[in-house]
């Protein structure tokens, strides 16, 4: 019926009419819903608006913050992301500990830090005033650098541990074998290997430091940021065009270090290709190495486990700094912030679920078919990773409140956000999970007479189930505590968990404030616990060995 | 008498509870070719990385040259190991790879160059040094790795199943190169394989391990034509084996009943007692098929031909002999039309008591 990679160009197309209506739906979605918002907000203010921007004080103090914060964050953030990783793929004492506590701030909402450290460590801080009897002013750049660095390291030690796993131990022996010290192991060879790995990770980790909003807002206080000044400039002042160009300004970086991470260094990336060798046990680590950093990743966890306790008692004092009383009030209280948390969960699983059907219908179209406009595809369905959900947020606002698609007002404007705001991951884990399946697969079902679409549905949808949950997983967890997209598109009528969380906070309402952030975590820690199951549950049947 | 180079004196490797290395004494003579043979888990890489120094041994000592070598770091042996994956350092070029060990000698940098360029043109690869592991084939980047590993000038070579990564063609051509730098440098080398063939054609002395232990040692020739235990026999080449009763033993002559026929064997030693029970091995192609019985009537069995097979240079046939199968390998040999009754000739000479029940 049809050929694959050797016909001509888009022939698949005439042949198969389910495949061309899928090709062209998904095709229209990311037009209108990724291509359209991002050229409207850069088109929104005039270009003497832009040329204007040296002129204003504000504007350049702004930006001279959000780059000193990303140096100043990603350092950090990466050095310890590293020590984290060193640990845990060198199994130091501690290792499996590490491992965990550097996976928890993934799943948190993104603003939890600081708010946590605010009840910590702020001028009413459990621990800075009540136990320390010190007066802390945790507000302005030292205390965002602090959460930013807890907030984001566990980025940096994903992947980075990920590329000193991939150190093959034999190259270790080798280098000993050929006279080499402990120290000079690391210097000549660890290191190096490890390098493009680190920057990948620092690039990566420097977008998020940019784009962050939760943080930023919450314990930058009269710092301005790109990141924060769209959302006030519209909060205060109405002002439209000064938004699109605040968030206009941060997409240049995030943008340019994107581009700088996947054209540049994952390229550079040593696959370090092993054979079919025993994989031999990494020698130990020396000491002089391995106690100063299980010392610094023990001090970390502690900040990292003080977030969640800080959380976690907060929703249980009666006036947080006042009044430390315990009391279940906030719980008991939940009917007036049940409907935020329920809207939640609704944008969750709706957005959820749209990512991962998209994602996975885009995938099979550019992995499988070699398409007119492939590489369009291609490339609309990663970008959004490039896009700070500050500028996702201001593109639907300005795109989608009028007609011909006037969504803001509904549920449906955060809801669509969000899923082509996440789509990139969706996408790539299904490209990860449709290259493990072989061209043969689909070749004998076009064999014995399947169509494209039947193809799909019969042969890959079952086989790609691990990227499909993977997929609704982090799709639903970042949806429900996303903060930075939803602050501009939330109305009265469809008010969402987290959006309630900054009012509650910017009100004093601590105790409440805490309780929705508790019921949030759990919430999304459910989710990832049934998607686990489902994945192990999945995997069980597969013959093993 | 050469002399006595790598000596292990009852050394033992425990990894948890489990012993991966038992109690082995192993001397390797100076200038020998020696080769730790077995199958996978056997203990034979642990052994080579005791030898290495990448583990130390829990019980037992480790002599290099004289010298003990328990608690010497890797980096201070003189030996230099070629690993199954090569292990080569992919951010650096060719140069770069066979240069570290001088490096981390602190050698003066015009040696270094001297050194690396001498070396590449002995092992056959001039004018490789600028390119990165990645850019070479893989004949080409297992003579790297000997390259990088012969150039620090080790007094002992230690090669880990170099030839696993290379097909089938490649690896008579390398193991031979490898055999012939060894003879020219007379470098004392312990080799690491699971392949019988490569053992035996490449080795002065094989060491046959089997769960941690070594269960004998000795020439190619030996090991292949006086297997010392059913393992032995059975790991290395093809044997038939059968179960019998020793009726008679005078003067190193021993007659073993098989399932009622009776089969001569010299070259025994002389512990056998009639009424033992004992497993005997032969080699297929030590057997000779006829059609007729032979004059003398000693040694020969009378079965039928139940399957064929040509593998080129021999064609096996399977006889069956009262409840027992033979395997019997016939050089050249033709199954075209090979049905029927034959006679199985066993010559005495070749057959072993592999095992005492």
């Amino acid at each position: 019926m049809l050929e694959w990679a050797g016909t001509r160009r888009g022939r698949v197309l005439l042949y198969d009419p389910g495949l061309a209506l899928a090709f062209i739906l998904v095709a229209g979605l990311l037009v209108v819903f990724v291509v359209l918002p991002t050229l409207r907000v850069i088109s929104y203010p005039a270009l003497a608006d832009y040329l204007a921007v040296p002129a204003q004080p504000r504007w350049i103090q702004a930006i001279r913050n959000s780059l000193a914060m990303m140096v100043l964050s990603t350092t950090t953030a990466t050095a310890v992301g590293f020590l984290f990783a060193f640990a845990t793929s060198r199994g130091l004492p501690g290792a499996r500990l590490f491992a965990t506590i550097a996976m928890l701030p993934l799943f948190a909402p993104p603003f939890m830090v600081a708010f946590s450290y605010i009840l910590m460590f702020g001028r009413n801080g459990l621990i800075t005033r009540e136990l320390l009897g010190l007066n802390v002013n945790i507000f302005g750049w030292p205390g965002l650098w602090l959460v930013q660095t807890v907030a984001f390291f566990p980025y940096a030690a994903l992947i980075i541990s990920g590329v000193l796993e991939a150190i093959n131990p034999s190259m270790e022996y080798a280098a000993r074998d050929l006279g080499a010290r402990e120290w000079d192991v690391y210097r000549t060879l660890v290191i190096p290997l490890a390098r493009p790995g680190i920057t990948a990770a620092a690039l990566l980790v420097a977008i998020s430091v940019l784009a962050d909003f939760g943080n930023a807002v919450l314990i930058a206080g009269n710092f301005p940021l790109l990141a924060t000044e769209a959302w006030f400039l519209i909060e205060g002042w109405a002002d439209l065009k000064g938004a699109a160009i605040a968030v206009s300004l941060l997409l240049i970086p995030t943008v340019g270090l994107f581009l700088l991470e996947r054209k540049w260094v994952r390229q550079r990336v040593y696959t370090v290709v092993t054979g079919r060798g025993t994989r031999v046990s990494r020698a130990s680590v020396p000491a002089f190495l391995k106690w100063p950093v299980v010392l610094a990743c023990s001090l970390v966890s502690l900040l990292v486990l003080i977030v969640y306790v800080g959380v976690f008692v907060g929703s249980f004092v009666t006036t947080w700094g006042y009044n430390w009383r315990l009391t279940l009030d906030h719980w008991l209280l939940a009917k007036d912030w049940l409907g935020p948390l329920l809207n939640s969960l609704k944008v969750g699983v709706a957005s959820a679920v749209l990512t991962t059907v998209i994602a996975v219908t885009a995938a099979f179209l550019t992995a499988c078919y070699r398409l007119y406009g492939s590489r369009f595809l291609d490339f609309t369905a990663v970008v959004p990773a490039a896009l700070p959900g500050v500028f996702v947020g201001v593109g639907f606002l300005l795109t989608f409140s009028r007609p011909p698609l006037e969504l803001v007002g509904t549920a449906w404007a955060l809801i669509l956000a969000l899923t082509f705001w996440h789509m990139p991951m969706g996408y790539q884990a299904a490209l990860a999970g449709l290259a493990q399946i072989e061209r043969a697969i689909q070749e004998a079902a076009a064999n014995l007479g399947a169509s494209g679409l039947r193809t799909f549905v019969d042969i890959y949808l079952p086989l790609l189930r691990h990227a499909v949950i993977a997929s609704f997983t982090t799709s639903f967890m970042r949806a429900v505590t996303n903060l930075s997209i939803a602050v501009f598109l939330v109305t009265p009528g469809n008010m969402v968990g987290t959006f309630a969380i900054l009012m509650a906070i910017n009100n004093g309402n601590w105790g409440t404030a805490a309780a929705l952030t508790v019921a949030l975590l759990v919430v999304s820690l459910a989710i990832l616990a049934i998607g686990q199951t489902l994945l192990g549950r999945g995997l069980r049947p597969l013959p093993s060995g | 008498m050469p002399r006595v180079h790598v000596q292990l004196v009852h050394v033992v490797k425990k990894f948890g509870a489990v012993a991966a290395v038992d109690d082995v004494s192993l001397d390797v003579q100076e200038g020998s070719f020696t080769t730790l043979l077995g199958p996978s888990g056997c203990g034979k890489t642990t052994t080579l990385r005791l030898i290495a120094g990448f583990y130390e041994p829990d019980q037992g000592e480790i002599w290099i040259g004289g010298k003990r070598m328990n608690d010497v770091p890797p980096h201070k042996r003189p030996t230099a190991m070629v690993f199954q994956e090569y292990a080569l350092f992919p951010h650096m070029t060719v140069f770069e790879n066979v240069a570290y060990g001088l490096r981390m000698r602190r050698l003066p940098r015009k040696e270094i160059e001297e050194r690396v360029g001498s070396i590449l043109e002995f092992v056959g690869l001039p004018g490789l040094e600028g390119k990165f592991p990645h850019q070479l084939s893989g004949g080409q980047q297992q003579r790297v790795a000997l390259a990088r590993a012969l150039v620090v000038e080790p007094e002992v070579l230690l090669l880990d199943e170099p030839l696993s990564n290379l097909d089938a063609k490649l690896r008579i051509r390398v193991r031979t190169e490898i055999r012939e730098i060894q003879r020219r440098l007379k470098k004392t080398t312990i080799y690491v394989t699971h392949d019988q063939e490569e053992a035996l054609s490449i080795s002065d002395v094989i060491a046959v391990m089997d769960r941690g232990r070594i269960v004998q040692v000795g020439t190619p020739t030996e090991i292949y034509h006086r297997p010392a235990n059913r393992f032995v026999a059975d790991f290395v080449g093809l044997a038939n084996f059968a179960q019998g009763t020793v009726v008679e033993a005078v003067d190193g002559r021993v007659t073993v009943d098989i399932g009622g026929s009776r089969l001569s064997i010299t070259g025994e030693d002389a512990s056998l007692r009639p009424g033992d029970q004992v497993v005997i091995s032969v080699r297929p192609e030590a057997i000779r098929l006829s059609a007729h019985p032979s004059s003398a009537g000693e040694n020969t069995l009378k079965g039928m031909i139940t399957s064929t097979s040509f593998l080129g240079s021999v064609t096996r046939f399977w006889v069956r002999v009262g409840e027992m199968e033979w395997i019997v390998d016939v050089p050249g040999g033709d199954p075209e039309g090979a049905a029927g009754e034959r006679y199985l000739f066993v010559p005495p000479e070749n057959i072993r008591v592999v095992e005492k029940i």
